[in-house]
């Protein structure tokens, strides 16, 4: 049955025949396919995709054919208001966001990895937020800062305080997102630095104890030259991904009140699919694109990760 | 031979897989919520009837406007028809997407929708509005009115708010009266969507409008727009704090548990208020047309309709699905399952007007016909978030009212390249 419906003779079949020397030969080639296929069609087709589409205007009427701008789309980037808006914004949040999750997740680190070793439960209970799905934690907080039924103002009235609009008002909207995401993300840098410290030699503190070094000098000498990998590695992580901010802001306040917490992403969303504007978005996120990489490069050789 | 057979049958999987909806007859791009639900049960009782399979596929009410505009856009005949909010159908007809009904009509013997559906309900479904070919059929019939505590409007020496200026007197009262936990109106300021639909309303009470009438100018920055504002702000400081992110849950549940005494909403929350597992106000609260300003008050138009998409494959089981679902006996039906209607024959239907949890029919049906459409644009969803952000900046007091007017001019000119 198999020799007549394939037609091969023994002889191809047999071990060390023509097939089994095909194969052998192009081997990596053969495991090597269905990665680079998944990476062609998931990864580099949409990245090419997204250059073709940045240098057109595609109308949403699929019988007008796309028109070449060339860098239009890049040049309306120098005059688009919302567009300035959406980046200071971005900026605002990644830098002060990330930074008070790096000094509190290091901070919660140091503590536990010197004074609470043996409390894993609560080493565990700071790691939940990490793991819930951001749309849940977006909820969450959303409830919590409903300014008539939420939490936090109950919270505020049974103290006698005045009562807040939290994600509704234009000087705490962006506090609000931002006190979300270090909610949600602190874990990482905390998990993170924890598994640094667990891994710093023990010898260099113990000969700095006998020269008499303080803890402060200890932790400024040893500690963070020794996490500085990992530092970097957190930081770059936090960063990138603060930057794609989008869950939080789109459920808490649609970038309002406002436009004071309109970021990129939500930015990017609005206009490839709320205004159909497909290649200007994909302008966009070449910009958001470049300006990661540009970043990452700049901060790895900065921290001397790039070797 | 077996391997033949596991062969086929993974191949047949596959392809089910890939083409998910390949099973269906007729697939249906639905919103979440009591809209969409309605339609998905008549889809199931469609199939029962004559056999033929739909689907619904439910989506968030921003998803359903992507999903419809890509599946548009791209031809993939993935949906046959759309229930589309109402002014997404410029958008959708002059992109190409809609399928013009008129020879589906001819074919049918018919020369169009039959009088019973109520006429703005059938204006908005020609495109353009109230003049063009039909591009869809109305399902549910929303308009805007205005709901407000008719005890507490009392106490506060208004019977039955008449005009905006009748609203601010008893909501004023209410609010000062309310120690910061009541008050005495609530709206919608969240940016975009939210603040524009509960600033048409008090827009064209007070005789302003976005355009002038051949369309050849934007009319926002204009007296009657500042007089709209004026009251907009005044009811703005009437309200909760936080008002500046509200959307319609937050404004319904402040109705629902009795902690606001007036806003502008949607048909579908009476239903909400009127049931005792979710509203303290049940029996409470009053429905009136929207109030008047300078001029008389105007609800704001908000029609679920039903379009067929152009690149489906099945358009004539398409057709013949939204004629039998927007039927009278279906649009009964639906009324049952908390739809509001479109026909003139079910508003008046004893058998519901006799209900109490209908009784707002009659100030529905007096709203839809007082009813005015959002701009119709096919730009539509660009202008509403610009006008969005400039009435989002003045309810949060980042700008005066007078520059927001400015700016939303300027913005909307920009977008409609109309100077």
């Amino acid at each position: 049955m198999v020799g007549s419906a394939s037609g091969m003779s023994t002889a191809q079949l047999r071990p060390g025949g023509a097939v089994e020397l095909w194969a052998e030969r192009h081997l990596r080639v053969l495991m090597l396919a269905p990665t680079v296929l998944i990476l062609l069609g998931l990864t580099i087709f949409p990245s090419i995709y997204m250059f073709y589409a940045a240098v057109h205007k595609i109308s949403p009427n699929p019988n007008v054919p796309w028109d070449f701008v060339g860098p239009g789309n890049f040049v309306r980037l120098l005059s688009d208001q919302q567009f300035h808006v959406a980046l200071l914004n971005t900026t605002l949040f990644t830098v002060v966001a990330v930074t008070v999750e790096f000094l509190l997740g290091l901070g919660l680190a140091l503590l536990l990895d010197k004074y609470l070793r043996r409390l894993t439960f609560l080493k565990t209970m700071l790691m939940i937020p990490m793991m819930l799905p951001p749309i849940a934690v977006a909820i969450t907080w959303k409830l919590i800062y409903e300014p008539q039924f939420g939490v936090l103002n109950e919270i505020m009235y049974r103290l006698g305080l005045p009562l807040q609009a939290w994600a509704g008002d234009v000087d705490l909207a962006m506090v609000s997102i931002i006190v979300a995401d270090v909610w949600q993300w602190t874990p990482f840098i905390f998990l993170l630095m924890l598994a640094g410290l667990a891994s710093l030699p023990v010898e260099p503190y113990e000969a700095a104890a006998l020269d008499g070094a303080s803890s402060w000098r200890q932790f400024w000498d040893l500690t963070l030259p020794f996490l500085k990998p990992v530092i970097a590695i957190a930081l770059l992580l936090r960063v990138m991904d603060a930057l794609r901010l989008f869950d939080l802001v789109f459920i808490l306040t649609g970038g309002g009140p406002a436009d004071r917490t309109k970021v990129l992403s939500l930015y990017i969303y609005q206009v490839a699919y709320r205004f159909a504007d497909p290649g200007y978005a994909a302008a966009i996120s070449l910009f958001v694109l470049f300006a990661t990489i540009i970043l990452s490069t700049w901060f790895m050789k900065r921290m001397r990760l790039a070797d | 031979m077996l391997r033949k057979l596991f062969f086929t049958l993974a191949v047949a999987t596959s392809v089910l897989a890939l083409n998910g909806t390949a099973w269906a007859d007729i697939t249906i791009l639905v919103p979440s919520g009591s809209e969409g639900d309605g339609l998905r049960a008549a889809a199931a009782d469609y199939a029962k009837l004559k056999g033929t399979k739909v689907e619904a596929v439910q989506a968030p009410y921003a998803n359903v406007f992507e999903q419809g505009a890509n599946a548009g856009s791209t031809k993939s005949g993935v949906f046959d028809i759309i229930l589309m909010d109402d002014p997404w159908i410029p958008f959708f007809a002059e992109n190409g997407h809609l399928e013009d009904l008129t020879s589906f009509f001819k074919n049918a013997g018919m020369e169009g929708p039959d009088s019973d559906f109520l006429s703005k309900s059938l204006a908005i479904c020609r495109n353009p509005y109230n003049a063009g070919p039909y591009v869809c059929l109305p399902y549910v019939g929303n308009a805007q009115m205005f709901f407000y505590d008719a005890a507490k409007f009392k106490e506060a020496g208004v019977d039955v708010p008449k005009t905006w200026d009748d609203v601010l007197k008893a909501g004023k009262a209410l609010t000062d009266a309310g120690g910061g936990r009541y008050f005495g109106y609530v709206f919608r300021g969240g940016q975009g969507n939210p603040v524009v639909a509960d600033f048409m309303p008090i827009f064209w009470s007070y005789g302003a409008d976005m355009f002038n009438a051949d369309r050849t100018k934007v009319t926002i920055d204009t007296p009657e727009g500042a007089a709209a504002m004026k009251t907009f702000m005044a009811l703005r400081d009437i309200s909760p704090k936080g008002v500046e992110s509200y959307n319609a849950n937050e404004v319904g549940t402040a109705l629902a548990a009795g902690t606001a005494a007036s806003s502008i909403n949607w048909p579908n929350w009476v239903a909400t208020f009127e049931d005792p597992s979710q509203s303290k106000m049940v029996g409470k609260i009053s429905y009136s047309p929207i109030p008047a300003g300078t001029k008389p008050g105007s609800s704001e138009i908000g029609h679920w309709t039903m379009g067929i998409m152009s690149a489906s494959k099945n358009k004539q089981e398409a057709f013949d699905f939204m004629v039998w679902a927007t039927s009278p006996e279906q649009i009964k039906i639906s009324a049952e399952r908390g739809n509001p209607p479109v026909r003139a024959s079910v508003f008046t239907d004893p058998e519901l007007t006799s209900q109490e949890k209908f009784r707002h029919y009659p100030v529905l049906m007096q709203a839809i016909q007082a009813s005015t459409p959002r701009p119709r644009h096919p730009k539509w969803p660009e202008i509403e978030n610009a006008f969005g952000i400039e009435l989002s900046k003045a309810v949060a007091g980042t700008i005066t009212p007078e520059e927001a007017l400015k700016n939303a001019q300027d913005a909307v000119s920009r977008i409609t390249n109309i100077y």
